[in-house]
């Protein structure tokens, strides 16, 4: 433990030294917050995700896939991780297919390190979760696959290792989305892995259209369930499969988004997990390893008509700043999307308001509550695409491409804010994973969408920090690494608000761990007050407003713990 | 001339039926042609000629023949004088009253119109021109019975006349006066053989009563008189439809397409025979045809609206409902359908507006208050979606959906009592209403009875396995779709 905070003393030196200035106009902004895509010739992210398309049509090739923004070399910046599609029993690629590793160049643009680094996977991937699941201080990753997962353990090097027979956690058949948290609360992070349905070559069926002369991607409800898993952190480097002692393997579902939260404020954290063409699974976490999947009497299980829907992204969050964790979830196509927000005794209410409309065509993945415009109030990102690249001639009105949408959060519900967000939100994409993350260290989150079977999207926020915000770097102790589960109070301009630090959430991508709190118009921030997941509590005051600062837990605010100020 | 002013178009029997402002024959309030006012007025004018000028002698049948040309040219301050000098000599001449009265209907004053048709019936009983106009100004004035009675006169009068016939049977089966309406013609049709289109209206008569062997009886001697009626085919096609036979419904309906070319109101007649009969795409079409050629006329609108709404494309319905409305902004059936449609699509402070609007007009339909209780119940208004449901129930006691959403509402309200209550009854009067089912798994997992909640989740995936519970999902909240008959 004591070397991370070495690492990160070390970070904020570097990170000090920073390359551009995005906050043009400070205190409350009137000009609308866009996000600014940074093209590849900008960005240096070549990259393009192949989707191994066949006129066959096997259905992995359009459920990838995911991202990342984490940190590896531990500099203070936010790098990239992008997942490929690879070699598999019904693919054979012509030439080698690699994920990517971009390493941040602290000035807006990116370099390819994978090789260097080793990280280029191999396998059919889907997503990412990234995290320092060995407490060493660096971050490792985990990419999910159709077929083996990796994981790659961080060498502190710039190289990572793949670790997982050792690890124990190659989870064979089609897992999805992945994440890290700490379910019993032992201060080690265990790792939520979502199946989704048995498909291997021998069973594979292929759709075909009436006159049998043109295949499509077939309905995920013509193949079996398959249990997710929970691997249980053994400490020593190996992990415990415990899916079947958990309970978790007693619900079989066809899984994609997952997200770890607290939804009944107990200090545990549960599982929203999506399911597609089943019904959603909650499973709340009832201590002692044990988990129980109550989506049914929860409410979040199924339409209001009692019909499964086709669960793609999800997410948690507190949007109506109640004190307790909200759920979203994107469905397909004539669907809805779900806005569940909690009625505070375990059963949630769907109010997805202005979301409904907007999304009634659209088939959602990627999405994220997050603060754009550092009001304090949690908006919401979605990233849009049909999974069926025929859908036009079935249904002309529903797109394959679709856009990508900006819900604005003004305190009394959320807004379509999209057409004036940005020239982006006008374009169609198959936007698959979505992950959220401050890469140019300017204090407002940025966001990097996945597009299947094309160039990512690299989307810069503009304007997001003209507000007054506050970045935390939560560094455990004696809590799981990531802080997964912690609480941050913070009060500024006489408004206070809580934070839940979740797991997960979006879809095959993982996140910025830092959290940055919108302050606001506020000339300072009043109290933070951290709620660790091991019961610790650190209240900090004096604060410096528009930086990064780091909080060791049980330390509060690190000494030389500024970074980033801008 | 004379003659040429009688062959006057008779209005067909929606069109008719339409004149008496109110939704009528077979129930087709939603979708009820209406008619513009000029073309009554033209009615009213040639049905009253042919009598005035029957009953006058030289040279004031001249005078009279030119004030009808005038008339008829729409030269109405040219007939107002000559009827005036007509008058100024003989104040109590029928013919001239009568034709005054037309002029005054035509200027849309029509309490002077009523009064010179009645002088000129004072001043001549027998003028049975003046009574059939005197029935057209009462159904401008939205006064059925009236209208009947004048009818029934003309007919006491002139027992032959047709026209009269015609319009009574009508008026009386579009008031719900089945039997009325089925002697009235039984009787005619004993005295003489009686037209096709008579006929198929005592088809029409029999189905709606029930009694689908005598209606199929009456359409096909109806269709022994004139060989492809289309109202007759669409008799028979709904006679096979509720005896079950899907295939020689189509085969009516096929036929009766085949001879129904550019006529909008058959083609929209039509339309809600094969939309009855699950003909979609025939109804699609026939709407569609009917739209072009007749684009201004709000129910075709309106209907077609009702046929995306089966598809469903709910943008598509809902395009079609504002057409509608555009052109009929009042009709609170097209209110309540768009109401409908924009709540389907989540966009619920439209569809409330759209609702209330409905039930300000129309506080007798179940379905607008169970919408508006719906819009509550998103926009966390429980109590006042207990209050709305509760309504939709007091109109309807047997609408299953709105037991189920009041249930829905008491659940979310943590009244489980009164949830399994209401649930209850749903499911009693719908047992394949998937929702139900799932709201009293729902529920049973709350009280943490997990056995009874699988038990009713099962019965959720046996509808859905069977089709059932999906057509349910689709449709069971939806508008009734209007009856042809």
């Amino acid at each position: 433990m004591k070397s991370r905070v070495v690492i990160f003393l070390l970070v904020i030196i570097f990170a000090a030294d920073l390359p551009f200035d995005a906050r043009a106009q400070k205190g409350p902004g009137k000009a609308a917050v866009t996000f600014e895509e940074v093209p590849p010739g900008a960005s240096g992210i070549t990259w393009v995700h192949n989707n191994a398309h066949s006129q066959e049509r096997f259905l992995p090739e359009t459920v990838g896939a995911g991202c990342a923004f984490f940190d590896y070399d531990n500099d203070g910046w936010m790098d990239v991780y992008l997942v490929n599609s690879g070699a598999s029993d019904f693919y054979t690629p012509a030439v080698p297919i690699k994920n990517a590793l971009y390493r941040n160049n602290r000035n807006g643009s990116f370099t390819d390190v994978t090789d260097k680094a080793g990280v280029a996977g191999g396998t059919f991937g889907m997503g990412v979760a990234a995290a320092d699941f060995d407490g060493d201080g660096w971050v490792d990753i985990y990419v999910t696959s159709y077929g083996r997962n990796i994981l790659y353990r961080n060498n502190g090097n710039a190289t990572f290792s793949d670790v997982t027979e050792k690890a124990g956690v190659a989870a064979p058949g089609w897992s999805t989305c992945a994440l890290w948290f700490d379910f019993d609360n032992d201060g080690k992070l265990d790792l939520f892995v979502s199946s989704f349905v048995k498909y291997d070559k021998s069973q594979i069926t292929l759709c075909t259209d009436e006159t049998r002369s043109r295949h499509y991607y077939c309905v995920p409800r013509l193949f079996k369930p398959s249990p997710s898993r929970l691997f249980r952190n053994n400490g020593d480097g190996t992990f415990a499969d415990v899916s079947k002692a958990s309970g978790i393997a007693d619900s079989p579902g066809k899984s994609f988004g997952a997200v770890a939260t607290d939804v009944d404020n107990d200090g545990l954290m549960d599982l929203f997990v999506a399911n597609d063409t089943m019904p959603n699974f909650l499973f709340k976490n009832n201590g002692g390893g044990k988990f129980e999947e109550m989506g049914l009497g929860a409410g979040v299980a199924y339409s209001e008509a009692g019909k499964p829907r086709s669960g793609m992204g999800v997410d948690a969050g507190d949007y109506d700043g109640d004190g307790w964790q909200d759920l979203f979830v994107a469905n397909i196509d004539q669907e809805f999307f779900s806005l569940y927000r909690n009625q505070k005794d375990l059963t949630f209410a769907d109010e997805p308001g202005e979301i409904a409309p907007a999304t009634q065509l659209l088939s959602g993945w990627g999405l994220k509550f997050f603060d754009y415009d550092g009001d304090g109030d949690m908006d919401l990102f979605l990233a849009n695409g049909h999974p069926d690249d025929m859908i036009e001639v079935r249904l002309p009105k529903v797109k394959h491409k679709e856009p990508l949408l900006l819900f604005d959060n003004g305190g009394a519900g959320f807004r379509n804010v999209s057409a004036q967000s940005g020239a982006v939100f006008s374009r169609e994409f198959s936007a698959r994973g979505m992950a959220v993350g401050d890469f140019d260290n300017d204090g407002d989150l940025d966001v990097l969408v996945s597009v299947n079977g094309d160039a990512p999207l690299l989307l810069r926020n503009s304007g997001g920090n003209r507000n007054n915000w506050l970045g935390l770097h939560l560094v455990s102790t004696r809590s799981n690494p990531s802080a997964v589960g912690a609480s941050i109070t913070w009060q500024a301009g006489g408004v206070r608000r809580t934070r839940l630090k979740t797991s997960g959430g979006s879809y095959l991508a993982s996140h910025d761990s830092r959290e940055v709190l919108g302050l606001g118009s506020a000339p300072k921030v009043e109290s933070v007050e951290i709620r660790w997941p091991s019961g610790k509590v650190d209240k900090l005051s004096n604060l410096p407003l528009n930086t990064y600062v780091r909080v060791v837990e049980g330390e509060g605010v690190a000494r030389n713990g500024a970074a980033a100020a801008k | 001339m004379f003659t040429a002013l009688l062959k006057y178009p008779y209005p067909h029997r929606s069109t008719f039926a339409s004149l008496s402002g109110n939704a009528l024959y077979g129930q087709l309030k939603a979708a009820a042609p209406a008619v513009s006012r000029l073309a009554v007025f033209a009615t009213l004018f040639a049905a009253l000629v042919t009598p005035a000028a029957q009953g006058q002698e030289s040279p004031s049948v001249k005078r009279i023949e030119q004030a009808a040309t005038l008339i008829r040219d729409n030269r109405i301050a040219e007939a107002e004088l000559q009827l005036n000098s007509i008058l100024k000599v003989a104040p109590n001449d029928a013919a001239a009253l009568n034709l005054l009265g037309t002029v005054r209907a035509k200027q849309g004053r029509l309490d002077e119109a009523e009064t010179l048709f009645s002088r000129a019936i004072r001043a001549d009983k027998q003028l049975v021109g003046a009574h059939m106009n005197l029935a057209y100004l009462y159904l401008l004035k939205r006064a059925p019975e009236k209208t009947a009675l004048e009818l029934k006169e003309v007919l006491r009068l002139d027992p032959d006349n047709a026209d009269a016939l015609h319009k009574l049977a009508w008026l009386l089966l579009s008031q719900g006066r089945l039997d009325e309406g089925i002697t009235l013609i039984e009787a005619a049709e004993k005295t003489n053989p009686l037209p096709a289109s008579l006929l198929a209206m005592l088809g029409d008569a029999y189905l709606k009563k029930g009694v689908a062997a005598k209606a199929e009886e009456s359409y096909l001697l109806a269709l022994d008189r004139q060989g492809e009626n289309p109202d007759a085919l669409i008799g028979l096609g709904l006679v096979s439809r509720a005896k079950g036979d899907g295939a020689g419904a189509a085969l009516y309906l096929g036929r009766a397409r085949g001879v129904i070319t550019d006529s909008p109101d058959l083609l929209y007649k039509f339309a809600m025979a094969a939309l009855n009969s699950n003909l979609n795409g025939d109804a699609m079409a026939a709407l569609k045809r009917a739209i072009e050629l007749q684009p201004a006329e709000p129910s075709y609108h309106l209907l077609l609206g009702i046929t995306w709404l089966r598809k469903p494309d709910l943008q598509e319905a809902e395009q079609a409902f504002r057409a509608s409305l555009k052109l009929s902004p009042n009709n609170p059936s097209a209110q309540m359908h768009l109401g409908y449609t924009l709540l389907k699509q989540k966009k619920f402070a439209e569809a409330r507006g759209w609702l209330e609007k409905s039930v300000q007009k129309d506080t007798g339909t179940p379905e607008s208050f169970y919408y508006l209780g719906l819009i509550a119940q998103e926009q966390r208004e429980d109590e006042q979606a207990v209050k709305l449901l509760e309504k939709a129930i007091q109109l309807a006691p047997s609408f299953a959906n709105a037991h189920i959403a009041l249930g829905s509402t008491y659940l979310k309200l943590k009244n489980y009592p009164r949830a399994q209550q209401e649930l209850e009854i749903g499911v009693k009067l719908s047992p394949d209403d998937s929702k139900a089912h799932y709201n009293l798994a729902m529920l049973y997992a709350r009280l943490k009875d997990n056995e009874r909640a699988q038990a009713e989740m099962r019965i959720v995936e046996r509808l859905k396995s069977s089709g059932k519970g999906q057509e349910k999902d689709g449709d069971a909240s939806a508008p009734s779709t209007p009856s042809p008959r």
